[in-house]
Formats: structure tokens, sequence, C-alpha cells
């Protein structure tokens, strides 16, 4: 076991204890714990199109079942009607093959938010269909099949 | 103006493709990477991903502008969340998404989006800089969520031992503390394969 020089500059102190023990449920990480609780604090981006103007001042997504890898499948032969250029660019995108909502925001660099409430829009619209799965934690057979599928790639 | 309603468009001769495509959606399942800046998230995402990493950029708190501490490894600055994920199509009803998350304390309010349904987290450690882990560590344990700590070994070099990692840590002993090499395929996976051995622990043993 060798331990870097600690006169070198670069090379760290040996590392703290994690201050697990100090940190009781209420100073945990800044005072937040995973209850759900938190509101999530919203865009605040100045040097492109600002997010509230897409989503004409909105900034509650508002839609709990819409998730990041939540998949996002177009209506087949829904009714034409007045798109946003934002929301036309996300309809052409999935006349493809269904997407999930974090490809949809990548693709057309679009705020993760800003997708959520624009993809809960056109939801509302009947445009799009959203995937909700029925069981949110997943099951011991599908980890089994993410286990075999990976095994297979080399 | 009104266009034709018709969900087969005919552009010219060419069809549209998409009305005979399958329309259905695979069931998604995702692994979180987190770890702090320039720990090797994205290229642990990017060796495993089918796809480059894709960037999707969410909210930042105004407070958290300008107190990034990429520590003396990086030069990288960031004014935005940017959230770098991959994926993995395992079978035609099966895709597996690898999302790569700042392990910053300042960022935790949108981890309860990502845990949701996660199968499990690998923590990226950059021995020289253990301490950016903390927060995700914390908050991984409290959430549940079945985690293993991969030490990334960057040139094969580690600073500390994986024993002197875990004393530090003071995580559970059924945690597993591994090393692996972000830059290679094999490593990733097999890192990953550990996470999907404790999720599928912990999905057997909530079954029963």
């Amino acid at each position: 076991m060798s331990y870097p020089d600690p006169d070198e500059p670069v090379a760290p102190a040996r590392p703290g204890v994690r201050p697990f023990l100090q940190s009781g449920p209420k100073h945990s990480i800044g005072g937040y714990t995973p209850t759900g609780e938190q509101p999530p604090v919203e865009p605040t981006q100045t040097n492109t199109l600002r997010p509230f103007v897409i989503t004409a001042g909105r900034t509650d997504g508002g839609d709990p079942d819409i998730g990041m890898e939540t998949q996002v499948t177009m209506v087949p032969g829904a009714p034409p009607s007045r798109l946003s250029p934002e929301t036309r660019a996300i309809v052409s995108l999935l006349e493809e093959s269904p997407t999930s909502i974090a490809e949809i925001s990548a693709r057309l660099r679009l705020h993760l938010g800003v997708t959520q409430i624009l993809i809960g829009d056109l939801r509302a619209a009947g445009q799009v269909d959203v995937q909700v799965l029925e069981n949110d934690t997943p099951d011991p057979e599908t980890i089994m099949r993410v286990i075999r599928g990976l095994r297979s790639i080399s | 103006m009104d266009f034709d309603p018709s969900a087969n468009r005919v552009v010219g001769t060419a069809r549209i493709p998409g009305g005979a495509a399958p329309k259905k959606a695979p069931v998604p399942v995702k692994i979180i990477v987190a770890g702090g800046f320039g720990v090797g998230k994205t290229t642990t995402v990017g060796a495993i991903s089918e796809i480059s990493p894709l960037t999707t950029e969410a909210e930042m708190t105004s407070e958290s502008v300008g107190i990034d501490n990429p520590g003396q490894a990086t030069m990288k600055t960031t004014t935005t969340i940017a959230m770098d994920f991959g994926v993995l199509t395992i079978d035609q009803t099966l895709k597996l998404y690898i999302f790569g998350t700042p392990g910053q304390t300042r960022f935790a309010f949108m981890w309860d989006d990502l845990v949701k349904g996660a199968l499990g987290a690998l923590v990226v450690v950059d021995t020289n800089r253990i301490d950016d882990c903390y927060p995700a560590v914390d908050y991984f344990e409290r959430a549940g969520l079945p985690f293993v700590v991969g030490v990334n070994t960057f040139n094969g070099q580690m600073g500390y031992s994986l024993d002197e990692v875990r004393w530090a840590l003071a995580v559970r002993e059924d945690v597993p503390i591994i090393s692996y090499d972000a830059r290679f395929r094999g490593s990733v996976r097999d890192a990953l394969l550990v996470v999907l051995d404790q999720a599928l622990d912990k999905a057997i043993r909530m079954k029963s």
C-alpha cells in the first residue's frame, strides 16, 4: 500500500470520513431529504430564448406521469391542430419512432422542464400518448432481462 | 389553413414512413451514474451507450452559478445542469437508459425525479476528490436505492485502496466498492452488472 507524498502539492490529504454521523435527517445534503416535498427550482437562463416564452409563461410541469425516460408515442390519425415550432418539431421527431422525454429534450435542445410541459400540452390535445407504467418499481424478471442483455454485449 | 388530416400522408409518391412502423414503445429502465464534475460520468455513459451520449439541460439554481469546483484535474465549467445520458437497447421491448447526474448537493432537488423507478446507481469516485461523492452516497442510502461505489481508475492509478475508500465512505458492508475503468466498455458493463445484481437482490426481497 503506497501513499502519495504528502508534501506533493497536488496530493490530497487522506480523505476524511464521510460526515454521516452528524447529519441527522434535518441537515442531510443541505437540508434535503428524499421525500419528494421540495418543489423543483425553476429555470433562469438568459442567453437564449427564455424557456418561459416557449411555454407561454408556465413554469410548472404539472404532470407527474412524465418522467425523463417516459416514452412518448404519436397518436395515429390525430386531428391536425395549430402547433408552435417547438411542438411541431416534437411531433415530427415522434413520427420516426417512440422516444423518451430525455431524448426529445436533447435532440431538440429544449430544456427538460420545457419539454415536459410541451409534452403535457400535446397529450392534452390528443396529439401524443405518454406511456404510463403500472408498477413503478422494477420486477425481478425485468432486471434479469437487463442482466442477460448486458452480459451479451462485448 | 388546413392540412389533410389523413394519418397516412402522401408526399409525391413517397409515403412518409411511420404509419406502418411498430408504434409500441419499449419499456424503459434506468440506471443512474452519479458523481462530481470530471470524475468520468460521461465517459462511463459513453462507453456503454449505443449512441453518442446525449445532453439534456435542466434548470440550475442561480445561487450555484460560479461556485463549481471541478478541482485541480479539469478546467470544466458549466452554467446549467447538463445531464448526459446514453441508451442501450436490450431487446424490442426493453430499453436501458443510463443517466449521468452531477452528484453535488445543490442538484439534489432533481434527484427525486431521477431515482423514481431507477434500478440502481453507480457512484463514480475519483480518489483525488473522494468528498465529491458524499452527497450522492448520502442520498442513495436515504432513498433506499441500491447503489455501488465505482472507483474510476483513470490510467490504472488509484490514490487509495478500495479498503481505504470504504473506510472513508463508511458505507454498509453490503454496498459493493469496486474499481473500474470508465474508458472501457467491458469494464463499465461489469460495473453495471454489479449494480444490477444489487437491484435484483432488492427486487427479490421486495417481492417475497
